[in-house]
C-alpha cells in the first residue's frame, strides 16, 4: 500500500552552506519548507578551513548579506579574527576574511533556522526520488526510515556527499566529509532521471591539538585593532581577536613527500577524479614547484571550544604516519599530535551545463541545485547558489520570473554564469579575475548593487529597507556636497589639505573634482568642511565612485553591450540543426549547453560573431513569422 | 544612448572607379560633420536626407583625403535602418581605407562581417529571404577569412605576436596572482621591470603596425609622386622610371596636368607613379585645379621625389616648396643633371636640407636610375624586404586592433609611472590583450588563470 506523504512546498536536501541560505529563502518567502540533512549535529558544518572570504569570496559574502541572506551576518556573529586584505591594492579587490568559530557558526545558523516558523529541520537520508503521479509535476522522497515526503520543488544541496569516497594513503572508503555518512542511493535516482554527473576531487589537511605545537617557532599573525564586519544589517560588534600563526616547511619536509608520493592517491593512480589548482594538496605543491625552498603553513583555530586546530596550506592524502611524519618536520610542529588526518574525497558533481541560470535542472521542473554539488569548492560559493536557488524555487512556485544578477551587477552572477556556460573540468572557485566589471563589484556597494532585490523578494525586513534607503540619501547628499562646495586653497583647511596631499591647484574647483586627485581623501575633505556628515562607509562609496569614474564609464559602456546581448532569448529547446550557416563546431556546444540568451552564448568557447549573426537572423525572423 | 556606430567599405575590394565607405548608427551624423567639409572648405551645416551632396574628407590632422559625394539617410529610412551615411571616394582600396581610418578616428568602430545586414534585418529593412541570402555570403567570406586567419595563426605573425602576448600576460598574471592571493608568498610588482616590459612590447607592436603599412604596399601599390618647377625634367624621369614613353614631354611648363601611371614593377614592388603639374602659386584657374589636385596626391603619397634641375639653380619657390612637402611626408632631393653646367651640387643641397637624402640622375643618360630605384625600394620596404622580415600585417582590421592594443598600453605604462593601483592597471592591460586577441584568436581571460597557476604556488 502507498504510505501517506509528508506534502511541503519545498524540500531542500542538505544543511550544509548552500542549504541553510535556500531554505531561509524559501522560508522568508512564504515557502513550506523542509530542511532535510543526514546529521543534524552537523548542520552549516564547515568540513576544511575555519575561515570565510578573501578576495572574491568576500565579495561573494557581501553579496548574499545584501540580498538578506545568512553568511555574513553568522560569520559576523561567530568570527575569531577579521581581516582586512588588499588594504594597499585599490578599492576593487580590497576583502574582508574571517577566521571562524566553527562550532559557534553552527549554533547561530542553527539559532537562525530554528526560529523561522516555516522551516522544518529533519534528519534523514533520501534513498528514492520519483515524480509523483498527477496532473502538476511534484517530487516525491523516499527516507530510508520509510518516511514518504513530497513537494513541487526539491533543492539539491549535498555538498561532496554524493558517492563521496574518502582516500588516506592506500585506503579508501565511501564517505561524506569528515567521517560522515555519505549518500549512495539518491545519485543514482538521480542519473535514472537521465542527469549526468562529473567526478571531482578535494582535499583538507590533518588537524592538530594545539596544547602540542611551540607557538615559540612561529610566526603570530594577530588580528586588527579595529576590525570591520561583512553585515550591512546586524550592528557590528567586533569579538576577542584570536591569532594564526604562520610557520614554514623546508627541505626535509619536501623529501618526506618525494619519498612518499607511491603512497599517494593522486600519484598512484587510486583518485579518478579531477581536483583543483585552486586549493592543491602539499603533494602537488611539492611535485609542481621543485625549486620552492619552503611552503607556508598557517595554524588556524577551529573554534574557542577545542583545542583543535587548523593547518592551511598542509592539505594531504598521504598515509596518516606519513602525514605526522612530514607536519613534524615543520618549525613548531615537531611534537604535533594529529586530531584528525588529512585528507581526499571524491564525491559527483552535477555537470552544470544541465542547469538554468536559475539553478533549475533543465529537463527536471521543480528540480534545482546549489552548492558544491555544482562543482564549485568553497562555503561563500555555496551560500551565493543557495540563496539563488531558493528565491527561484521560490519565484518558481509563485509563477514569476526567475532571478540572477547579471555579470555587471553582482560575482553572484559571474560564478552562476561561469558555471552553466563553462563546462567545467575542475572544482571552481570565484576569483576577482573572472569578473570582467571588477571595478564595479566591489565589496562597499555590495547593498548599493543588490538590497533592492532582497527587499523585493522578502529577504529583507521593512527595517532593513528602510535604513538602507536612508544610507542611499546619505551617499546622495554627500556627491551633492561634494559636487557644489567650492575648495578653497587660501583658508587655512584649503592649505592644509593641498599640502598634505601635495597637490598644486591652477584654477578654483569643486571638493568633488579635488577628491579625483591623488592623495586627497574623503576623510581629509570631512574634517575640514561641515557639510560633510562623519560617516565612513558612505564617504568610502562616495569616494571611489568619484575617483573611478573614468573606469566606471568604461565598464558601463560595455556592460550596456552586454546588458543588449542579454535581453535577446534563445526559446528553450531551441533546435540548432534547423539554423543554417553555423559551424558544426558552434552547433554542438550550443546544443549541448542550450544558452537562454544570445549573450550567453556568445560567452561559449567556439561560438563566433557569424554564428551569433546567423543565429540573430534566424531568431528574429522566427519571431515576425 | 550606447549604441555604436559602425563603418566600413561597402564595396568589394579591388580597384572600382568609386567605392563606398557606410556609416551607420547614431553618431553617423556627427562623424560627418567631423570628416566632411565643403569642396570650399567650409563646415556642413545641413543635412538634408537622401540628396547628392559634394565635399572633401579630411584626415584626422584635418588634411584632405579625397573629394567626394556623399548621401545622407535618417533613420529609420536607410539600409539598416539606423543613421547612414554614405560616403563615394575614388576607388582603391587605400584611399577608402583612407576615409575609413578617418571614420574611425571620429568615433566609429569597423563593422564586423554581415553587421550591416544585421541591422537591417533587425531593423526590419529587409526581410528573411534577403538577409539569409547576404548571411549565407557572409559566412563563405568568413570561411574564406578563416582560413586566411589559420593560415595567419599558424604562420609567422602569430609567433611573432604570441611572444608579446606571452610576456604581457607574464605582466598580468602576476599582478592577478597578487590580487587574487593576497596571503600567499607572491613577489611584488616591480613596476620599473614591468614599466620595460611594456615599453618594449608597445616598440614591437609598433615596428609590426609599420609594417602593416608595407604589407598594403605589397597588396596595393605605393604612390610615388615627382613634384618639382615645371621642366625641371619630371616626365623624362618618370619615363625612364617606367621606361615607356608615356607621359608628354615638352618645354612650356606645365604642360603637365596630371598624369597618374598605371601601378607597374619597381625591383618587385608594385609602384603608383604619378607626375604633377607642379606644386605652385598660379593664376590661371585651370592650373589652380591642378595644383589643388596635386597637393591631394603629396597627401596619399608614400614618398615624394622633388627634382631639380641642377642647371637651373634652387629659387625660392624650389626651397618653399621642399619645406612644405617634407613637413608631411618623407622626400627624396633628386637633383637631375642636364647638359648645362650645374649651379646645384648633391653635397650643397644635402648641407641644406639636412636629413633629406639627395640623388642625382641624369634622366637623358639614365646615369644613377639604378641607384634611385633600389633607394626608392629600401624607402618604402626597408632593405629587409623580401629577405625574410619576420610578419606582414595585411588588414586593416590587424592594423586597427594593433594600434588599440598600443594605446592601451602606452595608458598602462603611464599608469605604472603614476603610481596606478593594480586593479587599475589590469584594466588597460587586458583590453590590450584583448586587441590582440581579435588577431591571435585568444582568450585573455583563461590564459592568465592557467598562468596565475602554472607560474605561482598558490591556494592552501
Amino acid at each position: 500500500m502507498e504510505r501517506q506523504a509528508k506534502i511541503y512546498d519545498v524540500i531542500v536536501v542538505g544543511a550544509g552552506h548552500a542549504g541553510c541560505e535556500a531554505a531561509y529563502a524559501t522560508a522568508k518567502m512564504g515557502f513550506r519548507t523542509l530542511l532535510l540533512t543526514l546529521n543534524f549535529s552537523n548542520i552549516a558544518f564547515m568540513p576544511c578551513n575555519p575561515s570565510v572570504g578573501g578576495p572574491g569570496k568576500g565579495h561573494l559574502v557581501r553579496e548574499v548579506d545584501a540580498l538578506g541572506g545568512l553568511i555574513g551576518r553568522v560569520t559576523d556573529l561567530a568570527h575569531l579574527q577579521m581581516r582586512s586584505l588588499n588594504t594597499q591594492k585599490g578599492p576593487a579587490v580590497q576583502a574582508l576574511r574571517a577566521q571562524v568559530d566553527k562550532r559557534r557558526y553552527q549554533e547561530i545558523m542553527l539559532e537562525i533556522l530554528e526560529r523561522e516558523p516555516l522551516i522544518y529541520l529533519r534528519q534523514g537520508e533520501i534513498i528514492d526520488l520519483q515524480r509523483a503521479k498527477g496532473a502538476a509535476v511534484s517530487w516525491r522522497l523516499r527516507l530510508s526510515t520509510g518516511i514518504i515526503v513530497e513537494a513541487p520543488v526539491v533543492i539539491l544541496a549535498a555538498g561532496t556527499f554524493f558517492r563521496g569516497t574518502v582516500h588516506i594513503g592506500l585506503t579508501s572508503f565511501l564517505s561524506g566529509p569528515q567521517g560522515q555518512h555519505p549518500s549512495v542511493s539518491l545519485p543514482e535516482k538521480l542519473a535514472t532521471e537521465g542527469i549526468s554527473f562529473r567526478r571531482f576531487k578535494t582535499g583538507t589537511p590533518a588537524r592538530l591539538r594545539r596544547r602540542s605545537l611551540n607557538f615559540d617557532a612561529m610566526k603570530e599573525q594577530p588580528g586588527e585593532e579595529t576590525p570591520h564586519g561583512f553585515s550591512f544589517w546586524i550592528p557590528w560588534k567586533p569579538r576577542l581577536q584570536a591569532s594564526c600563526w604562520l610557520t614554514y616547511t623546508n627541505e626535509r619536509t619536501h623529501e618526506i613527500i618525494r619519498k612518499n608520493l607511491h603512497l599517494a592517491p593522486m600519484y598512484c593512480g587510486a583518485i579518478k577524479g579531477i581536483g583543483t589548482r585552486y586549493c592543491p594538496a602539499i603533494e602537488g605543491k611539492v611535485v609542481n614547484f621543485p625549486n620552492r625552498q619552503r611552503h607556508q603553513v598557517f595554524i588556524e583555530p577551529e573554534s574557542a571550544g577545542t583545542d583543535e586546530v587548523y593547518v592551511s596550506g598542509l592539505s594531504s592524502s598521504l598515509p596518516e604516519e606519513i602525514q605526522e611524519e612530514f607536519i613534524r618536520t615543520v618549525p613548531g610542529l615537531e611534537r604535533a599530535e594529529i586530531v584528525r588526518p588529512g585528507y581526499a574525497i571524491e564525491y559527483d558533481v552535477v555537470a552544470a551545463e544541465q542547469l538554468t541560470p536559475f539553478l533549475q535542472l533543465k529537463d527536471c521542473p521543480g528540480l534545482f541545485c546549489a552548492g558544491q554539488i555544482n562543482g564549485t569548492s568553497g562555503y561563500e560559493e555555496a551560500a551565493a547558489q543557495g540563496i539563488i536557488a531558493g528565491i527561484n524555487a521560490a519565484l518558481y512556485l509563485k509563477g514569476e520570473s526567475p532571478f540572477l544578477p547579471r555579470r555587471d551587477e553582482a560575482y553572484i552572477g559571474v560564478l552562476v554564469d561561469d558555471l552553466i556556460t563553462k563546462e567545467l573540468d575542475e572544482p571552481y572557485r570565484i576569483m576577482t579575475s573572472f569578473a570582467e566589471f571588477r571595478l564595479s563589484l566591489r565589496q562597499e556597494n555590495a547593498d548599493l548593487r543588490l538590497a533592492e532585490y532582497g527587499y523585493r523578494y522578502g529577504l529583507l525586513s521593512k527595517d532593513e529597507y528602510g535604513r538602507f534607503l536612508e544610507k542611499k540619501e546619505r551617499i546622495q547628499q554627500i556627491q551633492t556636497a561634494l559636487e557644489k562646495t567650492a575648495f578653497d586653497p587660501e583658508t587655512e583647511a584649503g592649505r592644509k589639505i593641498t599640502g598634505q596631499a601635495g597637490v598644486v591647484l591652477k584654477q578654483r574647483i569643486s571638493l568633488a573634482q579635488l577628491l579625483q586627485k591623488p592623495g586627497v581623501s574623503f576623510q581629509m575633505l570631512q574634517e575640514a568642511y561641515d557639510e560633510l556628515p562623519p560617516v565612513k562607509d558612505e564617504g568610502r562609496v562616495v569616494e571611489n565612485q568619484i575617483k573611478y569614474q573614468g573606469y566606471l564609464a568604461r565598464e558601463a559602456k560595455m556592460a550596456a553591450r552586454l546588458r543588449k546581448m542579454e535581453e535577446k532569448q534563445i526559446p528553450p529547446g531551441f533546435d540548432y540543426n534547423t539554423v543554417p550557416n553555423l559551424s558544426t563546431a558552434a552547433r554542438e556546444k550550443l546544443a549541448r549547453i542550450a544558452p537562454l540568451t544570445i549573450g550567453q552564448a556568445a560567452r561559449i568557447s567556439g561560438v563566433g560573431p557569424a554564428d551569433l549573426s546567423a543565429l540573430l537572423i534566424w531568431l528574429e525572423a522566427r519571431i515576425k513569422r | 544612448m550606447w549604441e555604436e556606430t559602425i563603418a566600413a567599405v561597402a564595396t568589394p575590394p579591388g580597384e572600382g572607379g568609386i567605392g563606398v565607405i557606410r556609416i551607420s548608427g547614431p553618431q553617423a551624423q556627427a562623424i560627418g560633420k567631423k570628416i566632411l567639409r565643403h569642396p570650399s572648405g567650409k563646415t556642413i551645416t545641413t543635412w538634408p536626407e537622401r540628396k547628392v551632396r559634394l565635399g572633401v574628407v579630411l584626415s584626422s590632422a584635418q588634411k584632405v583625403i579625397d573629394e567626394v559625394i556623399f548621401f545622407f539617410f535618417r533613420a529609420p529610412r536607410s539600409y539598416t535602418g539606423e543613421d547612414v551615411l554614405e560616403i563615394q571616394g575614388h576607388g582603391g582600396q587605400k584611399n577608402l581605407e583612407l576615409i575609413l581610418s578617418s571614420a574611425m578616428a571620429a568615433g566609429a568602430r569597423p563593422a564586423e562581417p554581415g553587421e550591416f545586414t544585421k541591422q537591417a534585418f533587425l531593423n526590419g529593412r529587409i526581410d528573411l529571404a534577403q538577409a539569409e541570402a547576404v548571411i549565407d555570403l557572409i559566412t563563405a567570406q568568413t570561411d574564406l577569412a578563416h582560413q586566411a586567419a589559420q593560415e595567419q595563426l599558424s604562420g609567422r605573425l602569430s609567433a611573432y605576436l604570441r611572444q608579446s602576448e606571452e610576456r604581457l600576460l607574464a605582466v598580468l598574471a602576476q599582478i592577478e596572482a597578487a590580487l587574487d592571493y593576497p596571503e600567499d608568498e607572491i613577489p611584488e610588482l616591480d613596476r620599473e621591470e614591468a614599466g620595460r616590459t611594456i615599453q618594449e612590447v608597445t616598440e614591437e607592436l609598433s615596428v609590426l603596425a609599420e609594417q602593416a603599412e608595407k604589407g598594403r604596399i605589397l597588396r596595393e601599390a605605393a604612390t610615388v609622386v615627382l613634384a618639382g618647377r615645371p621642366n625641371v625634367g619630371k616626365s623624362s624621369l618618370l619615363n625612364r622610371l617606367l621606361d615607356e614613353e608615356r607621359a608628354i614631354v615638352t618645354p612650356i611648363p606645365g604642360t603637365t596636368r596630371d598624369f597618374v601611371a598605371e601601378v607597374s614593377n619597381l625591383r618587385g614592388l608594385p609602384v603608383r607613379l604619378v607626375d604633377t603639374a607642379g606644386l605652385r602659386e598660379t593664376s590661371d584657374p585651370l592650373e589652380q585645379e591642378g595644383v589643388r589636385r596635386a597637393w591631394g596626391w603629396v597627401e596619399k603619397a608614400e614618398l615624394i621625389l622633388i627634382v631639380l634641375d641642377a642647371a637651373a639653380g634652387l629659387n625660392t619657390e624650389d626651397e618653399q616648396l621642399i619645406r612644405q612637402v617634407k613637413e608631411k611626408k618623407r622626400v627624396f632631393i633628386v637633383l637631375n643633371k642636364s647638359d648645362l653646367p650645374p649651379r646645384l651640387t648633391a653635397a650643397g643641397l644635402a648641407e641644406k636640407f639636412s636629413g633629406l637624402p639627395v640623388l642625382t640622375v641624369s634622366a637623358v643618360s639614365g646615369e644613377g636610375l639604378e641607384d634611385l630605384q633600389e633607394k626608392i625600394r629600401e624607402e618604402l620596404v626597408g632593405k629587409e624586404f623580401g629577405r625574410g622580415h619576420p610578419v606582414m600585417v595585411t588588414s586593416l582590421r590587424h592594423k586597427d586592433a594593433l594600434e588599440r592594443a598600443i594605446r592601451y598600453l602606452q595608458s598602462v605604462t603611464a599608469g605604472l609611472r603614476d603610481g596606478l593601483s593594480e586593479d587599475l592597471l589590469t584594466v588597460d592591460l587586458r583590453a590590450a590583450l584583448e586587441a590582440l586577441g581579435e588577431i591571435t584568436g585568444r582568450t585573455v581571460s583563461d590564459e592568465v588563470i592557467d598562468l596565475i597557476f602554472s607560474q605561482f604556488c598558490v591556494g592552501k
